[in-house]
């Protein structure tokens, strides 16, 4: 590679803040270097601190920490005069034409103005001037002119040719076309390739437009949050994105569809603004928060970061192995202490996202606290509470059977076809289109599902089970089901934010997947699980019940064959997966990757969301256990 | 599949003190179906906004309108018309929802004022369900923000909710995004397509991105000083754009295919509206330019695009 001639090394800057006294760090430690006749683009979205980062790397501002070294030398400390020759190597592009040119200067003084500025001599300068407006297309009968009088596209080209009066040698490009039309953009960027070449400079070009960047640049550094997330040629990055802002970007420029379809809202790249939206285009109903949340002591724990995980014959980091299985936010608490939490794909601490079923493991607390108090009995045959249910499977099927996923049921979990069970029950909740003039509501639906053997003997997991009993448990209460998990889970717990669940048609809630909540509730959740039921000082859930889930089901139950591969020893039990891994692990799962894992050993809870492109699939399972193993064992 | 707008030969100029300006529009004809969304794309100047505005009956008085404008059963609107059906019928978002607020009143006040416009009862229940429907997951927060206490992401969806308290039948989004960092321009562009689906309205969306309007549009209408030069279903007028500015406007979207210092760069800029138009207004940038292009050229139709260029009907 030919020679650096910039270097940019650990440069920080952090911005004061009248409220804290740690700043807002704009630019976190960035390290590149600039090589000859090299472009390098930064990409990033309003607020990601490339302008920041520019202004520092071009000695515009002083960075808070590090520096860069031009041409070998560096831009600090330095007396006036040296900085100011060496400054003579850099060139400036800015996004407004016209507020970077003095609106009371001609054009000629415009450019004339850094030549003077470097001492040259009047012929000199009109020789240089006119030499450059050739270069840059314009024709000399516009020297007089003013910023005015000028379009925005040639306005750009003064400010070029202003910048490279004094032959820099590398030039900060910031938005340089971001203002001007289409077609205007396209001329500029002609303009600066063929300047590039001719004049073998180095660009520093910074934009939020991927488009752009990406045609100029030989190599892309994508930013936010004041760090790079993925730096590498363009092809790399275009071609094979590693990081979830990345390909979100990259999604957006592609061109792809903004069409909503509600039947391929779950899968990707519709998941993953779905999934943060269920609200927009399904009904919901608040679960309400706690008055009084559940605060959670935060004290990030920078060595996670710097974990490798062993998995699928890779060896990953923490931060790429999240960025592989299409992360969306992750949050760690370590014996009741906030020690990780990232957030991508425009999610942040405030943003919802579905628990598909995760769901589930919500209503099994529900019902430990339901049985207790004695509104119900799990011994007892669904039908009972139900009666308009005899006839079906869940007239001998009991609660505790629907609980443990031990109901004989003709029930086909295959997401991909749309004959099976899982899709009517899909169109039944109004998760998908429905046009089939049948299962119009879960009730309906419910009702349709026969018997395929003796229950309570094999595990079979089947979603309708759980819908069935959010049903039961609104219908012997008389209350909705968001109301019943407000009172008795989510407010006891300290919910810090509302959640919410999607009802069907008729209202109902869809209990095997339809809960929304923020990344941090989930986490408290899980918390409520590892702490044995208790949260704020009081037991929230009766204790035996959290003993009983860890213990699993019962070795009499016939268990199936993928859950013993990725679990050997393991079960499913009031409606968690138990490992039975050494830790004693158990956790609650929702398709395409949406996760609460609760290790009783190391007093570690994880919550995780996710947009995994399909629903399952072992690899993605496998990382996501070795994932939370290798956090927990830290 | 019924038809909500059609606009027939429309045209606006300005008479400034006595004074007739040229024409900044000269002749849109553009045809809305109810439910559907047609994407008019366009550089700086060539009359996108001002076809948003008359259509809304909000040109100034010293405009001149003439040309048609059918709104679903209403035939020829006039001013008249327009004032029960702007707002209720016919709503609109704009670019800068930071512009588009009044800064001195709560969110909740401007919506509330709305609601009562439209004589909608229990507001309260309305506005919550409203917000929430957008996406924005603590309306009591956002009700009492003033708008610049939110993002913009947020207040471009409270503005969509306030532009859908009144179920209208055609919702004009002009640049809807552009103020937007491109993720979030995204996520809004999603949620209008999601909203459409469930509430069933027809959509004019303008913008001067090509890739924003290919992404939300099924018909698509190109404007180029005052007149649409071609018009045609989306993913045909991308595959194979007919008009020569077409053409060149999608080359010169620049991605990490196209060859470095290639682009289609189309010489010269964008005539100034005081230009006076004679002819095709492309033609002195135009490679195809001959004789005829003096003369203003006909419309015609290739395949499922309507074109107004004499290159492409010779």
């Amino acid at each position: 590679m030919s020679e650096v001639v910039m270097q940019i090394s650990q440069v920080t800057k952090v911005f004061p803040l009248r409220d804290s006294k740690v700043g807002f760090k704009a630019v976190d430690s960035i390290s590149i270097d600039l090589h000859k006749g090299e472009v390098l683009g930064v990409v990033g979205e309003s607020g990601s601190g490339k302008s920041t980062l520019a202004r520092c790397a071009f000695g515009i501002t002083e960075p808070t920490s590090g520096g860069t070294t031009i041409l070998g030398e560096s831009l600090v400390g330095k007396s006036r005069k040296a900085t100011r020759e060496l400054r003579a190597n850099l060139g400036f592009v800015f996004q407004d034409p016209a507020g970077s040119i003095n609106p009371r200067m001609s054009v000629y003084d415009a450019i004339a103005e850094p030549l003077m500025l470097a001492g040259m001599d009047s012929a000199s300068i009109d020789t240089r001037v006119n030499f450059l407006m050739d270069r840059v297309g314009l024709a000399s009968s516009q020297l007089s002119r003013k910023s005015h009088e000028l379009s925005g596209g040639q306005c750009q080209r003064v400010a070029i040719a202003r910048a490279l009066a004094t032959n820099p040698k590398i030039v900060l490009l910031d938005e340089p076309t971001s203002s001007l039309d289409l077609s205007v953009q396209a001329q500029i960027l002609n303009l600066l390739e063929e300047l590039r070449r001719d004049f073998d400079l180095t660009y520093f070009l910074i934009s939020h437009n991927l488009d752009v960047v990406s045609h100029l640049s030989d190599r892309v550094a994508v930013m936010k949050d004041g760090v790079f997330v993925e730096v590498g040629t363009t092809r790399q990055v275009i071609d094979t994105p590693k990081h979830p802002f990345t390909r979100e970007l990259i999604r957006v420029y592609s061109g792809a569809s903004c069409e909503f379809d509600l039947d391929t809202w779950q899968d990707g790249p519709l998941n993953r603004w779905a999934f943060q939206n269920v609200s927009t285009f399904l009904p919901t109903k608040v679960i309400a928060a706690s008055p009084e949340p559940l605060s959670l002591d935060i004290e990030l724990d920078a060595n996670l970061d710097a974990i490798t995980i062993d998995v699928a014959d890779s060896t990953y980091t923490l931060p790429e192995l999240l960025a592989d299985v299409d992360t969306d936010s992750i949050v760690v608490v370590r014996k009741g202490v906030l020690v990780y939490e990232k957030y991508f794909n425009g999610m942040t601490p405030d943003s919802v996202h579905l628990l598909q079923s995760v769901s589930k493991s919500i209503l099994g607390a529900l019902y430990a606290v339901m049985a207790e108090r004695g509104v119900i009995d799990i011994d007892k045959p669904i039908a009972f509470y139900l009666p308009e249910l005899v006839g079906s499977v869940y007239e001998a099927a009991t609660i505790a059977q629907a609980l443990d996923m031990t109901v004989a049921i003709n029930f086909s979990e295959d997401y991909s076809d749309p004959q099976s069970e899982m899709a009517r029950l899909d169109r039944a909740a109004g998760w998908r289109t429905n046009t089939t003039g049948h299962d119009l509501g879960l009730r309906s639906f419910l009702r349709t599902m026969t018997a395929s053997g003796e229950h309570g003997k094999a595990y079979q997991y089947c979603s309708a089970n759980t819908d069935v009993l959010a049903w039961l448990i609104s219908e012997v209460t008389q209350t909705p089901y968001q109301d019943l998990l407000t009172r008795y889970i989510w407010q006891p717990m300290g919910a810090h934010d509302d959640a919410s669940v999607i009802v069907d048609r008729e209202g109902l809630s869809v209990g095997n997947g339809g809960i929304s909540c923020t990344t941090r509730d989930l986490a408290r959740f899980g918390l409520l699980i590892v702490n044995g039921g208790r949260a704020n000082g009081e037991q929230v859930i009766p204790a035996a019940w959290v003993n009983a889930t860890f213990a699993g089901a019962s070795a009499d139950v016939e268990s199936a064959d993928y859950l013993q591969a990725l679990h050997p020893g393991g079960s499913y039990k009031n409606k968690w997966w138990i490992t039975a891994g050494a830790s004693r692990e158990i956790f609650g799962v929702g398709i395409y990757g949406q996760y609460v894992w609760v290790d009783p050993t190391s007093e570690t809870v994880i919550a995780k969301f996710s947009s995994l492109p399909i629903p399952v699939d072992g690899v993605h399972s496998r990382k996501h256990m070795a994932l939370f193993r290798a956090i927990c064992a830290q | 599949m019924s038809t909500v707008l059609k606009i027939s030969h429309l045209e606006v100029d300005f008479e400034i003190n006595g004074v007739i300006t040229n024409t900044p529009l000269r002749g849109i004809n553009l045809e809305i179906k109810a439910g559907k969304t047609l994407g008019i794309v366009g550089e700086t100047g060539c009359g996108k906004t001002l076809t948003a505005t008359a259509i809304m009956g909000l040109l100034p008085s010293s405009a001149i309108q003439r040309g048609e404008i059918e709104f679903g059963n209403h035939g020829d609107i006039t001013k008249a018309d327009m004032a029960d059906i702007r707002g209720s019928e016919i709503t609109m978002i704009f670019q800068n929802p930071q512009s588009a607020f009044n800064p001195i009143f709560s969110i909740g006040a401007q919506l509330t004022m709305v609601a009562q416009r439209r004589g909608i009862s229990d507001i309260p229940a309305t506005l919550t369900a409203r917000l929430e429907s957008v996406g924005l997951r603590d309306p009591k927060r956002v009700l009492e923000s003033y708008p610049h206490e939110l993002s913009g992401g947020m207040l471009q969806r409270a503005m969509i909710a306030m532009a859908l308290l009144s179920s209208p039948t055609l919702l004009i989004a002009d640049e809807p995004t552009t103020a937007l960092d491109a993720t979030i321009g995204d996520h809004v562009l999603t949620l209008i397509a999601a909203l459409q689906k469930r509430e069933g309205f027809a959509m004019l969306f303008i913008s001067h991105d090509v890739t924003a309007v290919a992404k939300t549009s099924d018909e698509i209408a190109v404007i180029y000083a005052g007149r649409v030069v071609e018009t045609g279903p989306t993913s045909e007028v991308m595959k194979s754009p007919q008009h020569p500015y077409t053409q060149g406007l999608l080359g010169a979207i620049p991605s990490a295919e196209k060859a470095r210092g290639t682009l289609v760069a189309i010489p010269g800029n964008v005539p100034s509206v005081l230009t006076n138009i004679k002819g095709c207004a492309f033609a002195d940038r135009c490679s195809l330019q001959m004789d005829k292009c003096a003369q203003e050229p006909p419309t015609v139709q290739i395949g499922k695009q309507s074109v107004a260029c004499w290159a492409v009907n010779s």
